[in-house]
């Protein structure tokens, strides 16, 4: 369980980063924590590793233009314990669920992206907020909307001589409410099947998007809205919690079989994974409703 | 945090040295890039109380601090870690004052075998430190990133909750940190980060028949604190005469043997040491920082093969009694690595014995005996004795001029 032989550089600009990845066989090194393992059971065995944290602009966290920007060095841990991250609610939400503290401590927001594994949490945060990242390299710079970034397990449209330099998650608007929630056999485990829900109830016609991960090759968003319209219909627009839940329940099971298509493994099978959607689905868009109600009222005192 | 400085690639066979900061210590390592922290640190630093289990970041037995946060040690390669500030299992407390975790661990029985302890001690520093609020509810989902094979959970979740209890403002700053002993592997001449983190061999390759400016002890308390008075038969005056042949005086240690005289009154040397089945070897240098007629003063370090440390500073005196000359000896034993996991109290008691044995060797050779006759095996005070023997004989006629004038 030890990395095989690499070489090891660390840059302390960008420029110099994306000339270092230029070179046959580079991998980025940032937190580590999902690259090291494949390194020490010798899953892959990049000739060199670029470490990017001396680069100071790598490290910045900064709130603007309604996004707040995450550099590709910045900790997971470090995000939590920011107050800025309270402006995309999501993240709180997600981030104790990644891993565990010692795993936070070193592990980055964009690393989480970049490695793309299905069962993550961030990327999947990233596709519901729609989230936006930003790549350099010496070819130039360019931004991908998290819809076109993600293409499939542990892939995404960085090129080899591409650094994901931040990510952007939009600040939350008035109305807007998140729900979080995921299935794993043990805490810190990756998950067998999670949700990221977002409800807007702004206008009359309430919006909810969720994404679900755990349950395919990557992270799938789906649009729920009808699921949702539907079963306030049912319950009216102030309902009890528990009603609204079973209400969304009944009408999931659709969005659950089109949403899981991982075939099942040795811990679950896709009939499980569609139940544990259908379950997890009910309980975060049902949270994220009462949030932004209650977000949308905050904003528009009567 | 400060971010680390920019670095020149190193290729995959070339080693780079990794400066930083363990337990309150500089030191640095020239090490290949794909070396882990774990590794580093029990390989190269002897500092083997960060345990490794599954060498991928799922168990948690290497966690260590790093910039007051814990991490898996086996999920950084310690060239990543240049200027960072490490807190191992060795720093938080003190043998004879263990930090209140430590403590709270052996008051709830939170060890079954021992082997996830070291994990569980600074992850659960870690989050005393950043949540002492934590409810106890939510301690066991908080300390999942450690595994336990024998499954003693409860106890361990009881320890920590007692802790978090009795500690809500905050918990203590770990207790050991500062000039500990420590031998990690230096470049030639490595004095500027203390001899105390220096290693004796590295530097002889670096530097064949030099010496650093000076051993560096530890600034806490030593592993053991020895103070023994022996009576001897023969007069002052013969010990003195053992006391400046610094050859005899080695002989007055069995085991020891004396390799080098790197002039300056330094010296290197090798002790062997046989306790029962326990058998050390170790090599190291001294450094006489005193000698007359009725007093030697030595510092001293030296590794064992096996990993441990020792350092110590040595004072013996000779005085006038009514039965002939009373021996004193003083030393502060500093010890890492497996020999410090002997009990302190055994540790002591031999280092004792074996003074008390030094002490009838030295009464033999002051009578013109042989001194090695009828000696027990060596402890780890052979040690200082490789490196008091082979003195020069200049000093000695100097001491001789010296007495026969007074």
């Amino acid at each position: 369980m030890k990395a095989a032989p690499f070489a090891y550089v660390r840059p302390g600009t960008i420029e110099d980063t994306v000339a270092e990845l230029g070179r046959d066989g580079a991998k980025v090194l940032a937190g580590g924590q999902s690259l090291v393992p494949v390194l020490a059971m010798r899953l892959g065995r990049p000739s060199t590793l670029v470490d990017i944290n001396a680069v100071p602009e790598l490290n910045e966290l900064s709130r603007e233009n309604g996004s707040i920007r995450v550099g590709a060095t910045v900790r997971q841990r470090q995000l939590q314990r920011d107050d800025k991250a309270l402006a995309v609610p999501l993240l709180g939400l997600a981030l104790p669920w990644i891993g565990h503290r010692e795993i936070r401590s070193r592990g980055t927001v964009c690393g989480s992206l970049a490695h793309a594994d299905p069962s993550a949490e961030l990327p999947a945060v990233a596709s519901c907020l729609d989230a936006i990242m930003v790549l350099r390299s010496a070819r130039g710079s360019r931004e991908v909307a998290a819809a076109d970034f993600f293409t499939g397990a542990m892939s995404t449209v960085i090129e080899p001589d591409e650094l994901l330099t931040e990510v952007l998650f939009p600040v939350a608007r008035p109305g807007e409410g998140f729900g979080f929630g995921e299935f794993a056999r043990r805490h810190g485990d990756f998950a067998l099947a999670g949700v990221v829900a977002r409800v807007r109830t702004n206008g009359d016609t309430p919006e909810a998007r969720i994404t679900c991960f755990g349950i395919s090759d990557h992270a799938v968003t789906a649009d729920v809205s009808p699921q949702l319209r539907d079963a306030l219909g049912q319950v009216g627009s102030a309902p009890a919690e528990p009603n609204l839940r079973r209400a969304l329940a009944e009408r999931a099971d659709d969005v659950a079989a089109e949403v899981v298509d991982t075939g099942g493994d040795a811990h679950a099978s896709a009939a499980y994974r569609r139940q544990l959607i259908r379950g997890l689905l009910s309980r975060e868009v049902s949270r994220a409703y009462f949030k932004s109600t209650a977000s949308a009222s905050e904003a528009s005192p009567s | 945090m400060t971010l680390p400085q920019s670095s020149p690639r190193a290729e995959g066979d070339q080693t780079v040295d990794v400066r930083m900061t363990v337990n309150g210590n500089p030191i640095t390592m020239a090490l290949p890039a794909r070396v882990t922290l774990s590794d580093a640190l029990r390989d190269h630093l002897g500092l083997t109380g960060t345990h490794v289990g599954c060498e991928h970041g799922i168990c948690g037995m290497c966690t260590v601090l790093v910039d007051g946060d814990a991490a898996r040690a086996c999920l950084l390669f310690a060239i990543q870690l240049d200027g960072a500030d490490i807190v191992t299992v060795e720093g938080l407390g003190r043998q004879d004052d263990l930090h209140p975790l430590q403590e709270s661990f052996g008051r709830h029985h939170g060890l079954q075998c021992g082997f996830c302890t070291p994990g569980f001690l600074m992850s659960s520093y870690d989050l005393l430190t950043h949540q002492p609020d934590v409810d106890r509810a939510d301690l066991p989902a908080e300390l999942s990133g450690v595994l336990c094979r024998c499954t003693g959970y409860r106890n361990i979740v009881d320890a920590v909750a007692d802790v978090a209890e009795a500690h809500r403002d905050g918990i203590p700053a770990p207790g050991n940190c500062g000039h500990r002993t420590m031998v990690g592997r230096t470049p030639a001449g490595g004095s500027g980060t203390g001899a105390g983190t220096s290693n004796v061999e590295a530097e002889a390759e670096a530097e064949p028949g030099g010496h650093p400016e000076e051993i560096t002890l530890p600034s806490g308390e030593p592993t053991i604190r020895i103070d023994v008075t022996s009576e001897l038969s023969s007069s002052p005056d013969e010990v003195a005469r053992v006391f400046g042949d610094v050859r005899l005086l080695a002989r007055c240690l069995p085991g020891a043997e004396l390799t080098d005289d790197l002039g300056d009154n330094w010296y290197r040397g090798r002790a062997r040491i046989a306790l029962g089945p326990v058998r050390l070897s170790f090599n190291g240098i001294a450094h006489i920082l005193e000698q007359s007629a009725e007093r030697i003063a030595v510092d001293a370090q030296g590794r064992d093969t096996g990993g441990g440390g020792a350092q110590a500073r040595i004072v013996m005196s000779a005085e006038r009694s009514a039965a002939g000359t009373a021996l004193h000896a003083q030393a502060d034993v500093f010890l890492t690595g497996r020999i410090a996991s002997f009990g302190r109290s055994l540790a002591g008691d031999v280092s004792r014995r074996m003074f008390e044995d030094f002490a009838r060797a030295v009464d033999r050779a002051a009578a013109g005996d042989d001194p090695v006759a009828g000696s027990r095996p060596a402890s780890a005070v052979a040690l200082v004795g490789s490196a008091l023997a082979g003195r020069a004989r200049r000093r000695w006629q100097w001491i001789r001029e010296h007495i026969t004038r007074s």
